[in-house]
């Protein structure tokens, strides 16, 4: 693996979302690549998202899933634009049960909100909540 | 847009005669064949082609290959030289080679073949897809499906998969429109509706209603079980020559009056707008290059490996007002009998998912519903121009052809 698939994902880890920055011209990137997509820079580095974006669209896996994800049955994916004006495909927690997924619909708001660390280390992925109307994510 | 900033016009017209032309499709049936083969299925698509085009097969010079997906062996093989062999052309062939867009493969095979042929480097082309889909191993082609056309890397871990990323497509649409899942399931049956008249469909034989789509399971919201499509096997091909080679074999042929396209993105989670992916951006460059619109057709072929996906397209191309292509089709308006019939093969959904192929079974639909050699239950009176569109992977690219019928007489 490269360097910023291990320094995104070490972000993840640390229970932090990242964006790439381009040093030369400030454009923020993701999914992190190899040159500025603005300028072709390769002196590129990282930020902390806000966490805050809008659910673009969603959907939830109910069967056929990849080989490894059977268990994970049913689960929650979408894309989401972080208020960074950038955008990533991650994983959506359920509400206050397993198949609650009523928090969500096209154009809510919604935050980055870490999976377990256990869960970080064998799927490193991103991982969001609905934005209650508190503004705070639900648990 | 300033679609015609960048959109070069096209070198030859109908009176050019080194227009590049359609003069012949062939095709096997769609379904589950497991006694067919992967290269017995593409010389026997061969032939058909070529008695199709009334073209000795001695006279190909090119051989375009439209990959499978059932296999990275069958894919990787260098397939494209051993259909030169399988057919007798050694040495009497130029060059063979694969084109590869995903979902798309067609309509680039058509940008590579039409540029061969205007520009002399080829004078005969042969281009040709098998698939072996319906009788591979169907958990080992999801797994495949996940892992490619996705940036691995990064999305892999998200268990992503390609019905996740119709849904996603189709949750967004529904959204961004109001279209109810009725008006969604009408698109699926009004496709069946065409591929009950299609003896090459997969689903020739077995109905379908908005009400059996809507008690299937839901496999990804808002996707029922029946509007996923169906893996298939199946073959496809197309020759095209010059507009000089056609008019001293044929009465007839098949031109291309522009094309466009755009590829909006690689991975859906990169996609700006998924209710409107990069079709109107197709469309438009299209229409800039051809003295015709969408007014002006009789019929479209539009990818339909989910119902959105059409919806959308139909909506990009200017056939339907924007938000309107779903109920469109509700409305019976592209059904047989109706007033803009689409997708009159039954599309990949209802004629089958022949991989790569499903795009290459829509664009040789149109081509031949403008010989006017479709079946008669679904020919389509007069046709004489209509639209072809495609994308692949994950609905990554827009490609739009606008084709029309050219008679020899009216050009003398």
């Amino acid at each position: 693996m490269s360097t910023i698939v291990d320094e995104y994902r070490a972000g993840l880890r640390d229970g932090k979302l990242l964006i790439q920055v381009c040093n030369e011209c400030d454009t923020k990137i993701l999914y992190p690549r190899h040159r500025c997509i603005a300028c072709g820079s390769n002196k590129l580095g990282w930020v902390a998202a806000s966490g805050k974006g809008i659910l673009h669209t969603y959907t939830i896996v109910r069967a056929v899933p990849p080989a490894g994800f059977e268990g994970e049955l049913p689960y929650g994916l979408g894309v989401v634009k972080l208020t960074e004006g950038v955008q990533l495909l991650g994983r959506l927690h359920p509400g206050s049960h397993r198949q609650d997924w009523s928090g969500y619909a096209c154009d809510v708001a919604v935050q980055f909100k870490p999976a377990s660390t256990e869960a970080i280390a064998s799927r490193p992925v991103a991982w969001f909540a609905p934005v209650a109307a508190s503004g705070s994510p639900e648990k | 847009m300033m679609a015609e900033d960048f959109q070069p016009a096209l070198t030859t017209n109908a009176r050019s005669p080194n227009d590049p032309v359609f003069i012949g499709v062939g095709e096997l049936e769609s379904g589950r064949f497991p006694d067919r083969t992967f290269i017995g299925d593409l010389t026997e698509v061969a032939y058909r082609a070529l008695k199709d085009a009334n073209l000795p097969l001695a006279d190909v010079d090119t051989i375009l290959l439209i990959p499978c997906l059932h296999s990275f062996e069958d894919q990787a093989d260098l397939v494209f030289s051993r259909v030169v062999e399988e057919l007798g052309l050694s040495r009497k062939a130029k060059s063979s080679f694969m084109v590869h867009s995903g979902g798309s493969t067609s309509d680039n095979a058509v940008r590579v073949a039409s540029g061969l042929i205007a520009s002399g480097h080829a004078r005969n082309v042969l281009v040709l897809q098998a698939e072996r889909w319906g009788s591979a191993d169907l958990t080992k082609m999801v797994t495949m499906l996940t892992l490619n056309g996705i940036p691995q890397e990064w999305e892999q871990p998200s268990g992503v998969t390609f019905n996740a990323i119709g849904a996603m497509i189709t949750q967004r649409y529904m959204a961004a429109t109001g279209s109810t899942a009725e008006d969604m399931a009408s698109i699926c049956t009004t496709l069946r509706q065409w591929a009950r008249l299609n003896p090459n469909a997969m689903y020739k034989n077995k109905p379908l209603s908005i009400e059996a789509i809507l008690a299937s399971k839901m496999v990804c919201d808002p996707l029922h079980a029946l509007e996923c499509p169906m893996l298939a096997d199946g073959a496809a091909a197309f020759v095209m020559t010059t507009a000089e080679n056609a008019k001293a074999r044929t009465g007839s042929w098949v031109r291309i009056a522009g094309s466009g396209g755009c590829v909006s993105h690689y991975s859906l989670g990169q996609e700006v707008d998924a209710g409107t992916l990069g079709w109107k951006i197709a469309a438009d460059r299209a229409y800039a290059q051809s003295s015709w619109g969408p007014k002006d057709i009789q019929f479209a072929q539009i990818y339909d490996s989910y119902a959105a996906v059409t919806a959308i397209g139909v909506e990009g191309l200017g056939i339907a007002p924007a938000g309107e292509g779903a109920r469109m089709f509700r409305s019976g308006a592209a059904s047989p009998g109706g007033r803009l019939p689409i997708n009159t093969n039954g599309g990949l959904l209802s004629a089958g998912h022949t991989g790569v192929g499903g795009g290459l079974a829509l664009l040789i639909e149109g081509v031949r519903q403008l010989q006017r050699r479709a079946e008669s239950s679904r020919q389509i009176d007069g046709a004489t121009r209509g639209i072809i569109g495609g994308t692949g992977g994950s609905y990554m690219d827009a490609q739009v052809l606008l084709l029309e019928r050219v008679e020899r007489e009216n050009i003398q």
